[in-house]
């Protein structure tokens, strides 16, 4: 735990630094709920209150998600952890954000737990990037001999399921939706204004939790995300009624560092996968 | 009475849609179980049409664009192939049955392709027999 005590001091006093000097208007990170097992998302302006800032196992949240939320040349400085790094990276690459603009706080993290649950999040659920791809400071050492595992290897159970009783399982899951949509909320990718759920020209589903609603809802947005999840998991762990979101994203995630041959969020210079295409691209994808 | 499949195309104006023509033209047969929507490119296609032609009541979607280097503007079927790649692969981890959705290329001189396309795929999907999974059943809708 001193670890995580190491970086909270670390990431008050970077805060407290980068507000003095001007160099940011606001930094993203997080302070105490409730209690200490509740952390939440906290916006810092002054200097002073960069006290409140802290940093345990149970901050989970993607940090990255309120980039956006910003105009264009708002001067931020946001702390991240390794899957949230890769969302800042995928931001930049679809020009939601500058990097001028960041100063990014790296946190290479590892034994996060859940809030919900208390279980430790490893890479069946979404920790496969320990160390952030990208920051200007890091909070605390990187973290090296942890093996974290294939993000994908969770999948190999319902890859191996009958197509039936696949369909069986998303259904049971999706019945449970209640349309709070706070998946959308919490994900960093998800920008767009107005969704396409809350467009009513055309409307494509039902605005209220009806099962083809539902379907329609959360298979559009497997696709919308398609090429761009950095696998943070922050949609199931939001989810109030435990739907495994992670997985379907997971998936399609697979598929396309297959087809594709780039992960989302790894490398400033590449261009979103679904925003692009290669020469070498062959109708075998498509078979 | 024996199960008739509801096959939706979707159909780039350019290639697919001028060989559906041609195919029309030169009085080549094939069945009547596809209904044809024309748009101008398959990259206008949103995986969220196919989405919605399943759930009202579609047994099978044929998407039919240029051939690969030959899009009428010039990369737009590129893109497409990465979507419906891609929507290939949610629709198939979601339960629905890989047959029932295809992809092919057709220029506007394959008049005779196309009708092969789709009485193959019209016979495929038959013996899938009706799509219920993503069907809406409700009343009114």
């Amino acid at each position: 735990m001193t670890a995580f005590k190491k970086i909270e001091d670390h990431l008050r006093k970077e805060a407290k630094n980068l507000l003095e000097g001007g160099k940011v208007t606001l930094v993203l990170a997080y302070a105490r709920g409730f209690d200490e097992k509740h952390p939440v998302p906290c916006v810092v302006k002054a200097a002073a209150d960069a006290d409140h800032l802290v940093f345990n196992e149970y901050c989970t949240y993607n940090m990255a998600r309120y980039l956006t939320r910003y105009p264009v040349g708002t001067k931020i400085a946001v702390a991240v952890k390794g899957a949230d790094s890769r969302a800042v990276v995928q931001l930049i690459q679809e020009g939601k954000v500058r990097r001028d603009d960041l100063v990014i706080l790296g946190i290479p993290a590892t034994g996060m737990k859940n809030q919900k649950t208390g279980e430790v999040i490893d890479a069946k659920t979404t920790a496969s990037t320990i160390n952030p791809v990208l920051y200007d400071v890091l909070l605390g050492d990187e973290i090296h001999g942890v093996k974290a595992g294939s993000p994908y290897d969770v999948l190999a159970e319902f890859e191996g399921m009958d197509k039936d009783a696949r369909w069986a399982f998303w259904k049971k899951e999706f019945e449970r939706c209640i349309r709070c949509y706070a998946c959308r909320k919490a994900c960093p990718m998800c920008y767009c204004d107005p969704c396409f759920m809350d467009a009513s020209r055309p409307r494509w589903a039902d605005k209220s939790p009806t099962d083809d609603g539902t379907l329609m809802y959360h298979l559009t947005r497997f696709y919308h995300l398609a090429g761009r999840c950095i696998d943070c998991g922050e949609c199931s762990r939001a989810c109030p009624v435990d739907i495994p979101l992670h997985l379907f994203h997971k998936k399609v995630a697979k598929e396309c560092e297959a087809m594709f041959g780039q992960a989302a969020g790894m490398n400033i210079e590449d261009k979103p996968a679904m925003a692009n295409f290669k020469g070498e691209d062959s109708d075998q994808m498509l078979g | 009475m024996s199960f008739e499949p509801k096959i939706l195309g979707i159909a780039c104006n350019w290639c697919t849609y001028t060989g559906a023509d041609l195919a029309g033209t030169t009085r080549l047969k094939y069945p009547q179980n596809l209904r044809l929507i024309r748009v101008m490119c398959s990259s206008r296609i949103n995986p969220s049409f196919i989405i919605r032609g399943f759930q009202l009541g579609a047994d099978g979607v044929l998407v039919g664009g240029c051939h690969p280097g030959d899009c009428h503007y010039g990369t737009g079927n590129l893109y497409a192939r990465r979507k419906l790649a891609i929507t290939r692969k949610i629709l198939e981890f979601a339960g629905m049955e890989p047959g029932r959705f295809r992809v092919e290329w057709i220029s506007a001189s394959e008049g005779n392709k196309f009708a092969e396309v789709v009485g193959e795929f019209t016979n495929q999907v038959r013996t899938l027999g009706p799509q219920t999974k993503f069907k809406i059943t409700k009343d009114g809708q």
